[in-house]
């Protein structure tokens, strides 16, 4: 008896002992709670909803902003569907696509406490029309009725804006099938009455949001801290208590706070030659490093309003069967991007993959290139813009090289990036054949992309952002017909206009479609990535481990 | 006395009006449109002329110029940054106290290793100690800052882990959403910023210290106070070093004055909310008003360092007499 109860006493002792041991070795859990810390190299512009535009900004919003329509918490292809968040449902829209209805989900409160309400997003665009603002995002506001009138100082509220109980009832100048996506952007979110009643261009650092974090402080230069909304109990997740953002640390640094563990994200990025170290010790897409396409494009934009390329479609072609994109992505460093032949990018509605041109230069390329080349070069010479700081000028090099193949003497010259687009954009200072460009999504429509970029009615405006000052009259009518479509449809017509443009008179020669790298600590789990809502992981699923 | 202050006074004004004025035509030669800039990349014609005139940028140059002088003079305002509409005020005035923390505390570091360097070379001319410290002297000046602050930051800061890699933490009232702050917190990060700021200057003073010394000791008045028996220590404290320091002092001054523009290698690695940082950031983004703040800083700090320096050399040195 007694052995018998000497070893039962053994067996739970030992018994206990492995379960600890057990405990002990299991590798740890994501949990919520903790503070995630993140780093930014540059300062944000601002945080104020009414004028911040920055995709910096724009990631943190993800997480403190409710809208009326919004990309969900989702990766991949589920993730890149506008979807009504604080609207009940998809609004009710008049026959003739001016009128869109929506109808607010009770629940919603700022993190004050106030309630969200139909009048939270007419202040809203009120605020963003307002002169006194000086917000610089008001141009996507032309399609809202009387909104102009307010922008120009002609009207105290936008007219075509009504809350009436539950229901928000805007009122568009003409039909707008991306008038959802555009709602999406961070402009468009609720505020509380206590902002509404703020008007300061220089921007609230302070305020109540009505997402699962708000912005409870901001030193410029220094540092932003987001809580979690005490109020906020609509579903969205919110795993850790509060981000910490450091801002203005080099990225050398960042990519050392990273590995010591003192950060969670090196937000700003890492050093161009470390992605291939990171990747190589870390695995691609498994945790530390995340890499995935954005909606962006670095291009070579043509002049076709200057001689060179003017009713020049044959050099237009050469160039895009001669630039090296293979080389133009390694001076980005490893995982730079995808090589790119066309305009839309991977993910955005109407993308699909032309492989009109090819993706590698090769003894084959370059004769197609030279045999399209030969009689259109005319007097031979070209000025090529890029920017002066960063891989850009290695980048213009690399394009003078090619473009000398096919008979093109290329002259570079390099200018501060502010003053490259500037410039650029104004039809008086555009003295240049090629400009290398890019360009990422606003909002996640190809109309962002196409319409935005090669609209030829664009060309005479003293500032535009058509920097191939491309005017082709059938491509304009398609592009605007384009736009007034919706769903399938549309795709299959701004997939069609990405085509047809590319094969019959190249506006641009695309080179890159960007990739969002991000390198991220041991701890940092729960990662969600879309890149529609904002670059990065979503911030609001992270979790720490 | 007071002739000179006034001539100096004088000399002063000119030199920052001039100072300003150039730099306000140079920005306006750089072929960029700032309205453009502010009105952001989607903006239409309508908004940017809007923005533009909002701005007072539609106005002659020299109109610009004097609305900046009268609001600076008669407001004592240096306007709002185009970048962000903070207060340029705010922005240097927060800015400067970083600066003048690293420059300060530079100084008193490469005083303390230029000066025993230095003499102590000097005493033992091509002695094993001469001759390590001219090796440091050599790399002290040929060595970029920049690799410097690097090498100690991924060494010390990041391998080692000794201290912070960068960052800074305010030494009273940290603001809100600051991770550290206090004195010995803004001390210790200041430790690797100020040992990359000090080695430059410390091997330039340390080399100019020992030529002076080295100079001085060959002069009659102190082989006389040696062949008098005055001690050895006296003589170097007494005859020596005065002497010898009197044109560390004219240096010093001056290069504090040009240092507290903005010390933009140092700040700009360890991630210092400087003068330096903010006049880098605010060129890269033509914020007009941002560069105009951190120049008439600058200029003022060089006047008045340039002013103390010259009064200190009258105090110290009874052969001069400010005329």
């Amino acid at each position: 008896m007694r052995t018998r109860k000497l070893l039962g006493i053994v067996l739970l002792i030992l018994g206990l002992v492995l379960l600890v041991a057990t405990a002990a070795s299991a590798s740890p859990r994501a949990q919520k709670g903790g503070t995630l810390v993140m780093e930014e190299t540059d300062d944000v512009d601002y945080i104020d909803p009414q004028l911040s535009y920055y995709g910096e900004t724009w990631k943190l919003e993800q997480s403190t902003a409710c809208k009326l329509m919004n990309w969900p918490d989702k990766a991949g292809a589920d993730g890149t569907v506008v979807t009504p968040e604080v609207a009940a449902g998809l609004p009710v829209i008049s026959k003739d696509g001016k009128t869109y209805t929506f109808t607010i989900k009770p629940g919603f409160k700022f993190s004050n406490g106030k309630p969200v309400n139909a009048k939270s997003f007419v202040d809203a665009i009120n605020r963003f029309a307002n002169p006194k603002m000086q917000s610089t995002g008001v141009a996507f506001l032309d399609i809202i009725k009387g909104a102009s009138d307010v922008v120009n100082g002609k009207a105290s509220s936008v007219s075509g804006l009504k809350a009436s109980g539950n229901k928000f009832i805007v009122t568009l100048t003409k039909a707008a099938p991306d008038f959802l996506a555009r709602l999406t952007m961070p402009f468009f979110q609720a505020i509380d009455p206590t902002l509404a009643g703020q008007i300061d261009a220089n921007g609230i650092n302070q305020y109540a949001s009505c997402g699962p974090y708000y912005f409870s402080a901001r030193t410029p230069n220094r540092s932003i801290t987001l809580k979690r909304n005490p109020f906020y109990k609509m579903g969205r997740t919110a795993n850790v208590d509060a981000i910490q953002v450091n801002i203005g640390n080099p990225q050398p640094v960042e990519y050392q706070n990273v590995l010591q563990g003192t950060s969670d994200y090196a937000a700003g990025g890492i050093p161009a030659t470390e992605w291939k170290n990171v990747s190589a010790k870390f695995g691609l897409n498994k945790g530390q490093v995340q890499v995935h396409p954005l909606l962006d494009i670095r291009y070579l934009a043509l002049n076709h309003g200057r001689p060179l390329f003017k009713d020049n479609p044959q050099l237009a072609k050469a160039v895009n069967w001669t630039v090296d994109r293979q080389a133009f992505a390694a001076q980005g460093g490893y995982l730079y991007g995808q090589r790119a032949t066309q305009i839309l990018p991977p993910g955005m509605l109407g993308f699909k993959r032309q492989g009109i041109y090819p993706l590698a230069v090769t003894p084959g390329t370059l004769a197609v290139a030279k045999k399209l080349a030969a009689g259109n070069t005319r007097d031979g010479n070209a000025i090529l813009w890029a920017a002066n700081a960063g891989v850009a000028p290695l980048q213009a090099q690399l394009i003078q090289y090619n473009l000398s193949q096919i008979g093109l003497n290329v002259q570079v010259k390099l200018l501060p990036r502010a003053q490259q687009f500037t410039d650029a954009g104004n039809p008086k200072t555009n003295n240049y054949d090629l400009t290398l460009e890019h360009w990422g999504a606003d909002y996640a429509d190809p109309y962002d992309f196409v319409n935005i970029l090669l609209d030829g009615a664009q060309v005479t405006q003293p500032q535009h952002n058509n920097y191939a000052y491309y005017d082709v009259a059938k491509f304009n009518t398609a592009m605007r017909a384009a736009s007034l479509l919706v769903g399938a449809a549309r795709g299959t017509a701004y997939a069609a206009l990405d085509a047809n443009m590319m094969k019959q008179n190249p506006p641009w020669a695309p080179l890159v479609f960007s990739n969002d790298r991000n390198f991220l600590s041991a701890r940092f789990s729960c990662v969600t990535i879309n890149e529609a809502a904002a670059q990065g992981p979503l911030l609001n699923m992270a979790c720490l481990k | 006395m007071f002739q000179y202050f006034v001539r100096r006074f004088l000399w002063a004004i000119f030199l920052f009006v001039s100072v300003t004025m150039i730099t306000y035509v140079l920005f306006f030669l750089v072929p960029a449109d700032p309205a453009r800039l502010i009105a952001g990349k989607s903006a239409t014609a309508a908004d940017v002329a809007r923005v533009r005139h909002d701005y007072k940028l539609d106005r002659p140059v020299y109109e610009q110029y004097w609305r900046f002088f009268d609001q600076l003079v008669i407001h004592q305002s240096l306007g709002r940054s185009f970048a962000n509409r903070r207060s340029v005020n705010e922005m240097v005035g927060q800015a400067a106290p970083v600066t003048a923390g690293l420059v300060a505390g530079g100084a008193i570091l490469w005083m303390l290793i230029a000066l025993p360097v230095g003499i102590l070379s000097a005493l033992r001319p091509r002695s094993l100690l001469d001759r390590g410290a001219m090796i440091f002297v050599l790399v002290g000046i040929s060595a970029p800052v920049v690799w410097i602050g690097l090498l100690l930051q991924y060494f010390i800061g990041f391998r080692l882990a000794w201290t912070p890699n960068a960052g800074y933490c305010d030494v009273f009232n940290p603001p809100a959403g600051a991770t550290c702050g206090g004195p010995w917190d803004w001390f210790y990060h200041m430790i690797l910023p100020w040992l990359t700021f000090a080695i430059l200057f410390a091997a330039s003073y340390a080399r100019m210290i020992r030529a002076n010394v080295m100079d001085v000791l060959g002069e009659d008045y102190v082989r006389t106070a040696r062949a008098k028996g005055v001690p050895e220590q006296q003589v170097i404290r007494r005859h020596v070093l005065r002497n010898a320091l009197l044109p560390v002092v004219t240096m010093l001054g001056l290069d504090i004055g040009v240092a507290l523009g903005g010390a933009i290698f140092t700040e700009s690695i360890f991630n210092l909310p400087g003068l330096g940082r903010l006049a880098v950031n605010s060129v890269f983004n033509l914020d007009l008003p941002t560069i105009q703040g951190v120049v008439v800083f600058a200029t003022l700090a060089i006047i008045l360092f340039n002013l103390i320096v010259d009064v200190l050399y009258a105090y110290i040195d009874p052969r001069i007499r400010l005329a």
